[in-house]
């Protein structure tokens, strides 16, 4: 939420900006996902369209560029992770779910730290994130595809649930509980999220 | 209020009214506490242990109850018979399944004062599975209570303004497929 309203802010006050691209030679395209090489702009080439156009004898192939609007400039441009870009360290959470759909395929898998750009701790974060949000079932669309015809022997139980840490199967009941000074206790969320932001009243009980 | 008359004031006073809880995605202790403070009459400046002057509280959609962490499969339920040999144990999972109903009215039953008033007030305590109410209980509502945790919304209920609102935080590279 506090992600979400500090980006619709930056992103209301860039989008009376466009970028009219009347030459393709001269299209400018920052590249972030190399590091290593400098911040400089350097001219490339789109990403094309290719177009076919048949007539009587002559068929002409063009390659058509797409005009890519360009994002707005994030505050903090020289950072290498893109959460540290958008300075968003310590403010999202498993309900932002914007955020989180940037970084997953389609099934639901997680996209490559060397295609995302994450770093290593934020990269955790957020899988750990995007398993929370979908055993609470907040992702619908990124599911497997079951193979066509499947039908489940067993209809599986449809509990709601939301901070799970654990896998539904992984984990066993707790049959013997212990006394008060050293109960085994229900862990809730994930201490790597710690530092996060949380958007209820009561702190969560992460310690197993 | 005082433009009440004086009969009309004593009757506003200790009228016992009926509480609705929408029990959907939520935590089931939340729900008990709230239905326990109302159950006794401790939400009311007159309140006294020995007055009996609690509320009515009706529970709803008690099916779609969220637990939160893997509590589902952890937290286990014991009963003894008093045979023996007739100590069961049974996950939250498996109880639920069984009685929808179930796991709520122990958390109330756990929440109450420990005295012979807590039966009376587990009487006052109506809860359903689901949305249905019988035409009686329905009659009789007065207030319904704010849900305690505040649902999180998903990606299929956002708009897509809202969507394309949100900045790309990263660029893909152009030779990235599979997305």
């Amino acid at each position: 939420m506090a992600a979400r309203s500090l980006l619709r802010s930056a992103w209301t006050s860039l989008t009376g900006f466009k970028l009219k691209t009347t030459c393709p030679n001269l299209q400018v395209h920052q590249r972030t996902s190399f590091p290593g090489l400098p911040a400089l702009s350097f001219q490339s080439r789109g990403i094309r369209q290719v177009v076919e156009k048949k007539e009587d004898k002559i068929s002409m192939i063009e390659g058509k560029i797409l005009e890519v609007p360009t994002a707005p400039q994030p505050p903090n441009p020289t950072a290498k992770c893109p959460i540290y870009r958008w300075n968003l360290q310590h403010k999202y959470n498993y309900t932002d779910v914007l955020l989180l759909s940037q970084f997953i395929r389609s099934d639901g898998g997680m996209l490559p730290r060397r295609i995302t750009g994450l770093c290593l701790q934020e990269h955790r974060k957020i899988t750990i994130c995007v398993k929370m949000a979908q055993r609470e079932g907040l992702l619908p669309d990124h599911k497997p595809k079951l193979p066509e015809g499947h039908v489940p022997k067993r209809p599986k139980p449809q509990l709601n649930r939301y901070l799970t840490r654990w896998s539904i199967d992984t984990t066993k009941p707790i049959y013997k509980t212990g006394l008060k000074w050293c109960k085994r206790r229900m862990p809730v969320g994930d201490p790597i999220l710690k530092n996060n932001v949380r958007y209820g009243v009561k702190p969560l009980y992460t310690k197993q | 209020m005082s433009s009440f008359s004086r009969s009309a004031q004593q009757w506003a006073t200790f009228a016992r009214s009926w509480f609705l809880i929408d029990a959907r995605m939520q935590p089931p202790g939340r729900i008990a506490t709230m239905c326990a403070v109302r159950l006794q009459g401790k939400h009311k400046p007159i309140y006294h242990a020995l007055s009996d002057i609690g509320d009515h509280v009706v529970v709803i959609n008690t099916r779609h109850i969220a637990f939160s962490g893997n509590k589902w499969e952890q937290k286990v339920y014991s009963s003894h018979s008093g045979f023996p040999g007739g100590f069961k144990q049974v996950t939250a999972a498996q109880l639920h399944q069984k009685d929808p109903k179930a796991i709520v009215k122990l958390a109330v039953y756990g929440m109450l004062p420990r005295n012979l008033l807590r039966r009376t007030m587990m009487q006052r305590l109506h809860i359903f599975p689901d949305d249905e109410l019988p035409d009686d209980i329905r009659a009789n509502l007065t207030e319904e209570l704010p849900q305690p945790r505040e649902i999180p919304r998903k990606l299929s209920e956002y708009t897509q303004e809202e969507i394309d609102a949100f900045p790309r935080l990263w660029t893909p590279p152009e030779d990235f497929r599979m997305k």
